[in-house]
Formats: structure tokens, sequence, C-alpha cells
């Protein structure tokens, strides 16, 4: 029993920062019907920004976050102005291809910029307390926090400002919301960069305490992103953080009771099963018909 | 011919066959990000096939295509509500559930002294019956295109057919497809297992030509490529994905010099491209432009 709330507790930890990458990948997909595979490796290029400035400038944590998060922005809106702004309405799928074109550009020019295979990041805080007989990591209790309060700011953010009701404006009907005098194209670009703010903060938190970044963390923040979305329901803010709790748990648990090569497997049968028996996620509504078509994905 | 070339022409064709399974779907209006699991169950069953099971090599990739088409229905049926994102999140899923499956699974027996068979991560070695038959490099090459040709000249008839055009219009839109009377969920179990049957004889040829194989060769990243070349190449013929893969792994191959930097070349360049052609090179308009340069025409 103790083992499994252990586990639990873990699976939480890691799974906040599932729910942080799924934070930020739903808000672009909510406002732009668009998948973005660019989303972890821009945050990686931040990240790799943010190792340089550690190793060259002697960066402290707060630094390298700054630097990560710029670096994930910037590179988010490389990716936004080449792969989905110039994409007319129908062609959702080449926008999708062209963002995985340049998911192979930027982990190409990281690996140009720091050659080895692993590099140091700074941890953020490495400390470790007894809560009972369980242990608590406090740079995952962190994340923890971040994750919670990154939600429930983009739902403020979504449902009590004028920028929120543009953007849940624009996710109803972006001809409409044009028609009425919002700026589509000025509120799409923030929103980007919002989202990709939010990835920068959950790579940061990530490679902080996993004190290493290697070429792998594009791939692995996609990945995860995606999973955790997935399964909370596309385009909810509650859904991802649901979605990225429950993701860690599930591997948390898995890997407890079944190995390490069973942990994936049932991340992915857990993907899988929630697709099958309800597609728009735990938390979305039903995927309603035109919005979940190829042609506008 | 240089081995090196016979190399490199041979990866491009059996490349083709997951990039046209993959467009098979896309047809459709399905995106798949798991063909890549259909290419090794087909690579796995015909080798099995042939190193253990010492198969001929037609028969052991008619069982790769054939387990690869049952597979591919199976997971049709589920998947079949599942639009857009949903059913590409979906394949994907079943893609790593097949990959990681492959690197659990065990089944070794030993041959003159030597343990053959899928083991687990390690892979599968010893698929080598084009070495115990004698086929040369060259013989295979022409068996890989000989194949791959007459899967283009079944899409082109295909295309010309009732079948072709009902397939582009469920792709276009379900509901009016279903309207005329098309039977649009038969049609998409159909088009899943053709598509699977493709990418696993694409895996067969793949395992024999390598004489190895392991799951991380299947992972997303292929996956993603056969779905891009479509893309790349053009929607509007089968000779599209195979544009795409020509200009991926030639182009790739041609700027070697610049090593370092060709995945930033050749990534801006397909980013531009779809800018220009969102549907590919060879999209239906530039197809349809094509075939009426080729025919004389009529007088009026």
């Amino acid at each position: 029993m103790i083992d499994f709330l252990q586990n639990t507790i873990d699976g939480v930890m890691t799974g906040a920062s599932y729910a942080l990458l799924a934070l930020g990948f739903t808000l672009i997909f909510g406002v732009m019907r668009r998948l973005n595979l660019s989303y972890g490796p821009s945050i990686m290029v931040g990240a790799y920004l943010g190792t340089l400035a550690h190793l060259h400038l002697a960066a402290g944590p707060l630094g390298v976050a700054a630097v990560t998060v710029a670096g994930a922005v910037l590179a988010g809106l490389y990716v936004e102005r080449l792969c989905f702004a110039p994409m007319a309405a129908g062609a959702g799928i080449a926008a999708m291809v062209s963002s995985f074109a340049i998911w192979m550009q930027l982990e190409q020019a990281a690996i140009l910029v720091l050659p080895r295979h692993t590099y140091p990041f700074p941890p953020l805080a490495s400390a470790t307390a007894w809560l009972g007989p369980f242990l608590l990591r406090l740079d995952q209790l962190i994340m923890l926090a971040s994750a919670l309060v990154l939600a429930l700011g983009v739902q403020a953010l979504l449902y009590g400002t004028r920028f929120g009701l543009a953007l849940r404006a624009i996710i109803g009907n972006p001809t409409a919301a044009h028609l009425v005098g919002i700026d589509v194209r000025r509120a799409t670009v923030l929103a980007f960069a919002l989202a990709s703010a939010v990835g920068g903060v959950a790579g940061f938190l990530v490679l902080a305490s996993d004190a290493q970044v290697t070429p792998m963390f594009g791939m692995w923040a996609t990945m995860k992103g995606l999973i955790a979305m997935m399964i909370g329901g596309l385009g909810s803010i509650p859904g991802a953080l649901v979605g990225g709790l429950l993701l860690g748990v599930v591997e948390a648990q898995s890997q407890w009771y079944l190995g390490p090569q069973l942990r994936d497997l049932a991340a992915y049968v857990l993907l899988f099963a929630c697709l099958v028996w309800r597609p728009g996620g735990l938390f979305g509504a039903a995927p309603v018909r035109d919005l979940a078509r190829g042609r506008s994905l | 011919m240089d081995d090196y070339l016979v190399g490199v022409l041979s990866n491009i064709g059996v490349v083709s066959f997951v990039a046209l399974s993959a467009y098979l779907l896309l047809l459709t209006g399905a995106i798949s990000f798991g063909q890549q699991a259909f290419f090794a169950i087909g690579a796995y069953a015909a080798g099995v096939a042939t190193a253990l099971w010492g198969w001929p090599l037609a028969a052991a990739l008619a069982l790769g295509a054939a387990v690869s088409a049952a597979a591919a229905a199976a997971v049709g049926l589920p998947t079949l509500r599942l639009h857009g994102l949903y059913f590409a999140v979906a394949t994907l899923a079943f893609a790593e559930m097949v990959r990681l499956l492959f690197e659990l699974a065990r089944y070794q027996v030993e041959i003159d002294g030597e343990l053959v068979g899928p083991n687990g991560a390690d892979g599968f070695r010893g698929i080598r019956y084009i070495f115990e038959h004698d086929l040369g490099p060259l013989q295979f090459l022409a068996l890989i295109y000989g194949l791959l040709a007459a899967v283009l000249i079944g899409f082109m008839l295909m295309e010309r057919s009732r079948l072709g055009v009902a397939l582009r219009m469920v792709g276009e839109d379900e509901v009016l497809a279903s309207l005329n009377g098309i039977a649009v969920a038969r049609l998409k179990i159909l088009a899943a297992g053709l598509a699977g049957a493709l990418a696993g004889l694409g895996g067969g040829l793949y395992a024999h030509l390598t004489t190895y194989v392991e799951p991380r060769m299947f992972d997303v990243m292929l996956g993603v490529h056969s779905l891009a070349y479509g893309l790349i190449g053009g929607l509007g013929t089968a000779f599209g994905p195979l544009v795409g893969v020509l200009i991926d792994i030639g182009l790739l191959e041609s700027i070697r010099p610049l090593a370092g930097y060709r995945m930033i070349v050749f990534g801006g360049l397909v980013a531009l491209l779809l800018i220009a052609r969102p549907r590919g090179l060879l999209d239906e308009a530039a197809v349809h432009w094509l075939q009426r340069a080729w025919r004389p025409r009529r007088r009026p």
C-alpha cells in the first residue's frame, strides 16, 4: 500500500511535467486547430540556449530559465511564421508536415551548436523531504505547483480577460471573429507565443530535475505532450492537467508493478483505449465532426 | 552499377511501399502516423517464414502482406469513427504498441548451431535468404522494382475505376459519399487493409534486403516520414509519394558533403515547398495539366 501511494505521488510529480507540456500543446491546437509537431523541438532550442548560457556565461537557474523560455518563444514564432501563418484554411495536413520538416531543422541546428550527447543542465533544487513514510523532492513540488498555477492562469486568461474572449471567439469561428473586429492574426501569434512560453517553463523544469539535456528531448516533449493532451481532451485546459497527471500515475504504477519495458506500452494502451472509447478525451466534448476532420486538422 | 547506387536505389524502392501505404489512406482522408507498424509486421513475418520455417521468398512475402493486411483491417474497425488528429494519434499509439511488443517478443530456433529469430530489443538477425539462394543485389533490386511497378499499375487502374473515385469521394466528404450510396465503412476498412498489405510487402522486402531488423527501425520517425512523402511529392497521383521518397533520400544522399547542414537545408526546402504547393508537387491540378498535355488534343 505504501508502495502504491509512493508510486502515485511520483506519478503525480512526473505527470505535472506532462501536464505543463500538454497545456501549451492544447492552447496551440485549441486556437489554430492545427498540430504543431515542432512544439517539443522548439522547447529544446530554448533549452539548448539555456545550456549555452549556463556553460559560457555561468548563468544560474533563474537566468537559464529566462533564456530557455525566451528561446522557446523565439523558436515557436519561427515555426508559426514558416509553417502556420502562410498556410490556407484547408491546408492543415500540409502545415503539420511542414512543422515536422522544421522539427528536423531545429534538431540539427541544436546538435550543430552542442554536438555531444548530453550536456549538464543547472538543477533547480535537489532537496528532498520525508512526509511520513513518503519521499518528496522539492523540484518536483515546484513542478506540480507551476503546473497548477499555469493551468489556472491560462484558464483565467481565457475566461476573464478581453484577450481570452477574443481567443475564444477565434476558437468558435475565425471568420466571425474577424468580422467583429478582432485582429485574428495578432491574437493567434500571441497565443502561439504564450503556448511556447508555457512549453519553455515545462522544458526548464523537466530538464532541471533531470540535471541534463540530450537531443532526444524534442521528440520526448512532443510525444508526452501529445499523449497527455489527447487523453485529457483536445483544447481543454483542465483536460491537459488531468490527462498529464493520469499519464504520469499510470506510467509510475506500471513501471513499479510491470517493469520499465511495459511502462511505455501501458501509456500507449491507455491512449489507444481513451481514443477508441472516448475520442473527445476525458474533458473534451465529443469531437465536433467538421472540427475533427482531416481538413481542419 | 556500383554497390552503393544499388543500395540507395533498393532503399528508395522499399521505402516507397510505406509511402504508398500512407498515400492510399490519405486518399480516403485518413492521416496515419502508424503505417510503420505494418511495415514491421511484414518484415518480421516474412523474415520468420524464410529464416525459421524455410519458406520460399514469394510465399514469405505473401505471408507478410497478408498478416499486415489482417492487422490493419483489425485496427481499422475500432478506429472507424475517428477522424483527423484523433485517427492519426490512435494509429500512432497502435504503432508504438506494436514496436514495444516486438521489443519483448522472443522466438528463436537453433539453425546450424546458431540461434536465429526475433530476439526482443536485440533485433532479428540472419535473414539470409538472398545469400543462401544466390540472389545478387541487382536481382533483388529488379524484384523490388518489379513489385513496385505492379503496385503502381494497380494504383493507376484503381484511380480510373469506380473504386478510385469512391475512395477520393470518401476523402473529400464522408457524409456526401454515403448519401451517394457509397458503403463508407466497408470502403475505409478495405483501404486500411490494402494499405496494410502494401506496407507489409515493403517490410518483407526490407527484411530480406538488410538481412537484419530491430524494433527501433520502426519508430514514429518512419511513420511521419512516409506520410510526409505523399505531401511533398503530391496527392494527385501514386507517383507523388515516389517523387517524395526520391527527393528525400536522393537529395539527402546528394548533399552529403554538407553533412552537418543537410537537415537544415532539407527541412527549410520542404517547408517552403509546402507553402507554395500545400498538396505537393504533383497535386491534382498538376496531374490534370500533365494528362491534358500528354493526350493529343481532339478537334472541337
